[in-house]
């Protein structure tokens, strides 16, 4: 018995030296061979490569949302016409909004061989370029990519670096992000209402709605921590001025910590509550307790999904008008029932500030072996006829061009995804189903000159320092948050539990966010 | 000496473990290396051996809050109540299955509550939103159908731990009955022939012969379970609370939270040492009842 209790030890003991051994070799590898290959990528010649037939490689490239029925038909065709160019062969992955954060990040964290990747600021960029895992794209965009860049203003890319640096390509069409509250049109038209023109209209609408329509929930928007930004209460910020309440670099969804009236000053609502934020707290908590704003806001996962079913009279939306999808969803689960956009961003020279930080990007990791090759596809992108096509689809089939800046949807097979991975300025269409209002929004903010310039422009947050008070903060937020602006919690109580715990960590992170913009500023 | 005596006397044997061996060394010794990282700042293009060493800086995120003795006890109560509830129903369960004569309606009745086990965590989610939400829910429905009055479930987070509970019972209790059914199926029939002969009821067997025969696999099961009562089952509370902040109160446990702290930071150096943490207080615990099932009963502890 004693025996074989002391040679059992000794198994183990040896097993766990063996252990030690092992990986500490096989880490070794992993680590040259990373390096390896990044210094690999950062060296290949061949400059001329894109004119003449290359071997096929393929690219892997990870997209956020649904993958489009019709999307190997696109692929087939896109693959056609590489064939004799850049030979370049497209596995798309498509990863569900709602998983994206952790999936994209468990990719790069396990250093699967991914080319290229979505990521967005929203998302958890900073954190993953801080954390080493993409390649900056200077040289990369210099040497292949002259067309993808001659597509995006310079204030684009100047905007949109990193630490320094371009680390993914920015994708946008306007310089502006939309925001847009969807309105069931029928419904407004069947009590007789005006178009809606102020957010008092939109509750005169929801109130009626309540009265009238039992089965129909007035208001939808965001409850599940992960969207914050659209909560109900806080999405009134992007539409309210004078002055703007501007979300920080530091804490991407949060009102929390604040800049308004351009002056490079960090607020921290802790610190003194605005007023105004107050009010949206309180009205979202008295549309709840009025039961209008949907009961289980708080547990619902697929916002969308919701929508669709068309039992909902208004709801939160990040684009200006309504997207194609939805209203067909609409028309199919509810006859008659019609969705309208309306929004409260105003169109007026300089009234919206903005730092030209794009919402999508497309970044390439550093494990990837096609370095160039997927530099070479995404400038391969941004010709007219190939942008048409990865965008809109085959025309005739998918959609038909109207003009040079404009398409009509036709199906539902191949939805509308560029922004994911090649959106820029230049080339995109727009709706041609959309509402004139959108429209004009649109262009009117694809001009940099019609948007007041925050004199933060170019500035980027590095988080280290304050990184372990960022995730304090966030488990704290998460709780409270979208309680508070979804007016499913009484607001004095939750804010003062929510300001107890988290008020030491936002202070921590307002000084070091005001630190370094104080020296981003005085390096101007 | 006596260690090569004894794996030339045994070699048959001991080459029959070297499987589980080979097992245990990929999955659960090698695996072990990677809580270095618990003390380095790690980074991808780094590797572990280029990544700085910070000592205890990653456990500060967790400790520094106010949060972490909230997940913890939730943890551990949660955790408590799957395996008491959990265990205790699958006993009685096999108890109950093991008196039906009728082979037929045993084994209908097994599958039944064997059946829930494969549902993924995903689809119970699903299932209780339908039947808990508030402008639908099954639940609701029943209570206002009664003239009660509806309430908004996903607000409440006191009657989680019991929701939940339940939820666990529900899914586990037909896996874990299979085992003690096997285990009294063990059993030799001519205790109960004695018994019967001496006029013991029904109820004085399953009392003073089953249980009592069936206890070291009860002990087994039950410190198997300690073991790990400070890993929250993410996949079935992520999966059913997911983030719904009311109820972060009474569900939330040490894996929900460190993945919404850490979810946007992708820093594996900071989820190391949560973990690590998980792993030395399983350890401890498992150590703590190990000794007391000893005490109570030298057979059936574990090591």
């Amino acid at each position: 018995m004693k025996i074989r209790k002391r040679w059992s030890m000794m198994l183990v003991l040896s097993l766990m030296m063996a252990t030690l051994v092992g990986c500490s070799a096989s880490s070794n590898d992993t680590g040259n061979a990373a390096g390896d290959s990044s210094s690999k990528g950062g060296t290949a010649p061949s400059a001329g490569a894109a004119t003449t037939k290359l071997d096929p490689v393929t690219l892997k490239i990870i997209l956020p949302g649904d993958r489009p029925a019709d999307m190997d038909l696109i692929i087939k065709e896109a693959e056609k016409r590489m064939a004799d160019t850049i030979n370049v062969k497209l596995n798309l992955v498509f990863v569900p909004w709602s998983d994206l954060a952790q999936k994209t990040q468990v990719m790069l964290a396990s250093g699967e061989d991914v080319d290229l990747i979505f990521d967005a600021p929203w998302l958890h960029m900073e954190q993953m370029i801080s954390a080493g895992y993409y390649e900056p794209l200077e040289d990369l965009l210099s040497k292949y990519g002259q067309d993808a860049v001659k597509v995006r203003s310079e204030q684009m890319f100047n905007a949109n670096k990193f630490q320094g640096k371009i680390y993914a390509l920015p994708l946008g069409n306007t310089h502006l992000a939309g925001r847009t509250y969807l309105v069931r049109k029928d419904l407004r038209e069947k009590y007789g209402l005006p178009p809606i023109q102020t957010y008092d209209d939109l509750i005169k609408f929801a109130y009626k709605v309540k009265e009238n329509e039992k089965d129909v929930i007035p208001l939808l928007a965001y409850g599940q921590a992960g969207q914050k930004d659209v909560s109900w209460g806080a999405f009134r910020a992007f539409m309210e001025y004078d002055p703007q309440i501007l979300r920080s670099d530091a804490l991407g969804q949060s009102l929390v910590l604040y800049y308004k009236n351009n002056d490079g000053k960090v607020y921290n609502l802790f610190d003194e509550m605005e007023p105004r934020v107050w009010s949206w707290i309180e009205d979202a908590r008295k549309l709840y307790t009025d039961g209008l704003i949907h009961p289980d806001i708080l547990a619902l996962k697929d916002i969308d999904s919701v929508i669709n079913s068309g039992k909902i009279a208004v709801a939160v939306y990040n684009e200006f008008g309504v997207p194609s999808s939805m209203s067909a969803a609409v028309a199919q689960n509810v006859p008659g029932a019609e969705l309208e956009a309306v929004t409260f961003i105003q169109t007026e020279k300089g009234k919206n500030i903005t730092n030209f930080k794009q919402a999508n990007f497309q970044a390439i990791p550093k494990v990837s072996k096609n370095k160039e090759r997927a530099m070479m596809f995404l400038n391969w992108t941004a010709q007219k006829e190939n942008y048409d096509l990865l965008a809109y689809g085959i025309e005739g089939t998918h959609y038909e061009a109207v003009g040079d800046d404009q398409y009509k949807q036709i199906g539902t097979n191949y939805s509308y995804f560029p922004y994911a991975w090649i959106w820029n300025p230049t080339m995109d269409r727009l709706n041609a189903g959309f509402d004139e209002e959108t429209i004009k929004h649109y262009k009117f903010n694809k001009d940099a000159n019609n948007l007041t310039t925050s004199i933060l422009t170019g500035f980027s947050f590095d988080p280290s320092p304050v990184i372990n008070e960022i995730s304090l903060y966030n488990a704290t937020e998460d709780k409270y948050y979208s309680a508070l602006f979804d007016g499913a919690a009484d607001p004095n109580e939750t804010w003062a539990k929510f300001k107890k715990e988290g008020e030491a960590n936002a202070k921590k992170i307002q000084i070091e966010l005001q630190k370094q913009i104080d020296a981003f500023l005085a390096s101007k | 000496m006596g260690m090569v005596r004894e794996i030339v006397k045994n070699k048959y044997l001991y080459v029959l473990s070297l499987p589980g061996l080979l097992f245990l060394l990929i999955f659960a010794y090698l695996p072990m290396a990677g809580h270095l990282i618990a003390f380095k700042r790690y980074r991808l293009s780094d590797g572990i051996w280029g990544s700085e060493w910070v000592g205890f800086d990653n456990f500060k995120f967790f400790f520094m809050g106010s949060d972490w003795y909230k997940v913890t006890f939730n943890t551990i109560f949660l955790n408590g109540l799957f395996i008491v509830c959990g265990l205790g129903m699958a006993l009685l369960l096999a108890i109950l299955l093991n008196e039906i004569q009728k082979v037929v309606f045993k084994k209908i009745a097994q599958s039944f509550i064997f059946m829930p086990y494969f549902i993924s965590w995903l689809v119970v989610s699903m299932m209780v939103f339908a039947f808990l939400n508030t402008t639908d829910g099954i639940l609701n429905r029943t209570l206002a159908a009664n003239g009660l009055d509806p309430k908004n479930w996903y607000l409440m987070p006191e009657v989680w731990p019991a929701i939940l509970t339940v939820i666990y019972v529900w899914k586990f209790a037909g896996y874990y009955s299979i085992i003690f059914l096997a285990a009294i199926t063990g059993i030799s029939g001519e205790y109960y022939e004695s018994a019967k002969i001496d006029g013991a009821t029904r109820f004085q067997q399953i009392i003073h012969i089953t249980i009592p025969l069936i206890r070291n696999v009860l002990i087994v099961l039950a410190l198997l379970g300690v073991g790990r009562i400070f890993y929250g089952d993410f996949g079935m509370i992520y999966g059913i609370v997911g983030d719904t902040a009311p109820l972060y109160p009474t569900t939330d446990v040490i894996d929900t939270y460190s993945y919404r702290a850490l979810r946007q930071l992708g820093d594996f150096s900071k989820s190391s040492a949560v973990i690590l943490y998980q792993s030395v207080m399983g350890l401890v615990t498992i150590l703590i009842f190990n000794a007391i099932a000893k005490k109570i009963d030298k057979d059936s502890s574990l090591f």
